[in-house]
């Protein structure tokens, strides 16, 4: 029984990594007033960028950075077409994801000859094995990549910044009421960038950690929606970064029991569908009165 | 050059969508370009394969109907302010219900039963767009996402049944034969070509007619344009997003349930690549025209067979062809981009400069 639960746990918390980094930069993006839909070509394109780094320089720690820069390549693009050619951002956003499955999957077939996934490619391999002779805390995060930590601080420094700092004022500003900010002389687009570019590079680092840290290879839209989940998280957790761990928490342990039951001999297919059934339903009732910044999707000088 | 560029500066629709088109091929270019092939070959062979011969022709109309039907269902939702990402998961609703009618042997003739198992797509598909019209107007739920959950849900059910209780015999997961009288019939003796295509300019056509002539159109488009005045007006603006819904749905429905009727023969696991989503560039390229719609399809269609005809000759993968439909999609939706990109723009501002 025991053994259960602390092997849900430890997968719980490997799952809610690339969400709780996805919907934190979902957080950054929607405070600066950029919805952040194009989420999922962020994180696609981080674990693709990754893996090709890795695969070029042989080092995963290369991989790590091309991923976060994959991901702020994409994040700068959606930023540039919302900010500066005022795109509607939902088209902007789903044209992105597009076009980051379509050219992954065009460049997997260029660099590797394979539709389906990669060949092996260094991954990272730093866990938390010092925690490994702790009773039960060292079952369920010595197998962890040392990558949680970096979430759960992220999660609590942006906290910090968000809502401690004169910056993180500025940015909520922006996001709540982008005229107002301008007319402060707050550089309104300026702000806006760096909310999609520390958007991009979290989400890339998401995708990242599923293509170099939790395998070693990158495969076909492994993504998986979980750009769109992230959204859902981010919205949950009322766009603020410590829910966000503990929504991400939530959702990483629905996949959790997912991978659990299938061991049951349920067939796959059906038990793959609940983490979806459940962000369905919480985006139906449990998310209704919670409103994104005024200013989403406005400009300082309309 | 002047008179070109005036023109160029109340840019049309149309030029939007030509020079989006033109960029994604040029870019596409590129890409040939860099996996070391020449472009030029390459789109000769593409046209040749795409257009070149009867046959040719008849299978780039069998890749165009089902784009021209999910162009149509994403811009039925776009057009009441609703992006409907869940085609693809609607279609699979069409084409399961589809072909479960279809392959169950019911004592009618076949047009009856071949209608029987099209109405029952289009109710299934229908229905499950109205789901998602429905958590947006009681809960407010964001439509793009539940959508991409429901898709999972449909796809992976989906999935289940042809893999478990439906599953045919053999290694394949798919369904059993659609019964022999309910297929759509073949156009000409000796292709593929069946009448889905037609199929699909009708439910073009009576887009059309719906959008332009009828009430609820009128009402589809005042909630397009503005939301609030609709309000004002005395349009019941949630209800009216429901029925798009529910029409948008419907004909993601039709596509999958004329899919089985006609290519497929039944259903089988995972037979789309994606048709929902290049539904969105189809839209697009379309500027949300139904008619523009199926030329779109038509053109998707082409370079889609052309591309397969293309990766027959060459190591050229097809996928560069969804590259293009994604950047027609970003282009489209970004005419200062591309004006500034053909300089129309600049112009502009000189203008005024001028004028100071």
């Amino acid at each position: 029984m025991l053994n259960n639960v602390t092997g849900i746990l430890s997968t719980m918390f490997s799952m809610s990594i690339p969400l709780i980094l996805a919907a934190l930069g979902g957080v950054y993006s929607v405070r600066s007033g950029i919805m952040a839909l194009g989420l999922e070509s962020m994180i696609l394109t981080g674990a693709f960028t990754a893996a090709v780094g890795s695969f070029y320089s042989g080092n995963a720690w290369i991989g790590l950075l091309c991923g976060i820069l994959g991901g702020m390549i994409f994040g700068l693009c959606h930023g540039v077409l919302c900010i500066r050619y005022k795109v509607n951002q939902v088209i902007s956003g789903i044209g992105l994801n597009l076009l980051a499955t379509a050219a992954s999957t065009l460049l997997m077939q260029i660099i590797w000859g394979n539709k389906g996934n990669s060949e092996a490619v260094a991954s990272v391999n730093t866990k938390l094995t010092f925690l490994k002779d702790i009773p039960i805390l060292g079952d369920i995060f010595s197998r962890q990549s040392v990558l949680l930590i970096f979430a759960i601080a992220a999660c609590i420094l942006s906290w910090f910044i968000l809502f401690k700092t004169p910056f993180g004022l500025r940015l909520r500003m922006v996001g709540e009421n982008p005229k107002a900010a301008s007319s402060m002389g707050i550089p309104v687009r300026r702000m806006k960038y760096i909310g999609v570019l520390v958007c991009g590079a979290l989400a890339g680092l998401a995708g990242a950690y599923l293509s170099i840290d939790s395998l070693n290879m990158f495969v076909r839209d492994m993504s998986a929606s979980r750009g769109y989940i992230a959204i859902a998280i981010a919205i949950l957790s009322r766009y603020n970064p410590l829910s966000v761990l503990l929504c991400g928490s939530l959702f990483a342990l629905c996949d959790a029991v997912q991978i659990y039951v299938q061991g049951y001999g349920i067939p796959s297919q059906l038990v793959q569908m609940i983490p979806y059934i459940v962000t369905l339903l919480v985006l139906a009732f449990g998310v209704k009165n919670i409103q994104p910044p005024a200013g989403v999707g406005k400009y300082e000088d309309e | 050059m002047s008179k070109l560029s005036n023109r160029l500066m109340q840019t049309s629709s149309i030029v939007i969508s030509l020079v989006s088109f033109m960029l994604a091929i040029l870019v596409s270019c590129i890409i040939m370009l860099f996996c070391g092939y020449d472009p030029i070959f390459a789109y000769s062979v593409i046209i040749e394969g795409s257009l070149g011969s009867v046959r040719s022709f008849t299978n780039t109309l069998i890749q165009a109907t089902p784009l021209i039907f999910t162009g149509l269902a994403f811009m039925i939702g776009k057009k009441a302010t609703l992006i409907n990402l869940g085609v693809e998961g609607q279609m699979y609703t069409g084409a399961m219900v589809a072909a479960l009618v279809g392959m169950t042997p019911l004592p009618l003739p076949g047009v009856i039963h071949l209608l029987a198992a099209l109405i029952c797509g289009v109710i299934g598909g229908g229905l499950s767009g109205a789901l998602i019209g429905f958590l947006k107007v009681k809960f407010g739920s964001n439509e793009v996402i539940t959508t991409t959950m429901l898709n999972f849900i449909i796809i992976n059910f989906c999935d289940y049944l042809v893999n478990y209780p439906l599953k045919a015999e053999g290694a394949v997961a798919q369904t059993n034969k659609i019964v022999e009288g309910a297929l759509l019939g073949k156009m000409i003796p000796g292709y593929q070509l069946t009448w889905a295509i037609v199929i699909a300019v009708i439910a073009a056509l009576v887009v059309k007619f719906i959008l332009e002539k009828t009430r609820f159109g009128y009402e589809i488009r005042a909630v397009g344009l503005n939301m609030k005045a609709a309000e004002t007006a005395g349009i019941k603006v949630g209800g009216v997003m429901m029925k798009a819904m529910l029409f948008s749905g419907a004909l993601a429905g039709l596509c999958g349930a004329v899919h089985v009727t006609s290519v497929g023969k039944r259903f089988i696991s995972g037979f789309s690549p994606g048709y929902g989503f290049s539904g969105i560039s189809v839209a697009a390229l379309a500027s949300d025209s139904p008619l523009g719609i199926v030329l779109a399809g038509i053109i998707f269609g082409a370079l889609k067979t052309g591309a397969m005809y293309l990766n027959m000759m060459s190591q050229i993968p097809t996928e560069f062809v969804s590259v293009i439909q994604a950047l027609v999609v970003i282009f489209v939706s970004a005419p200062l981009l591309i004006r500034a990109l053909i300089g129309a723009d600049r112009k502009k501002k000189g203008g005024q400069r001028h004028a100071e």
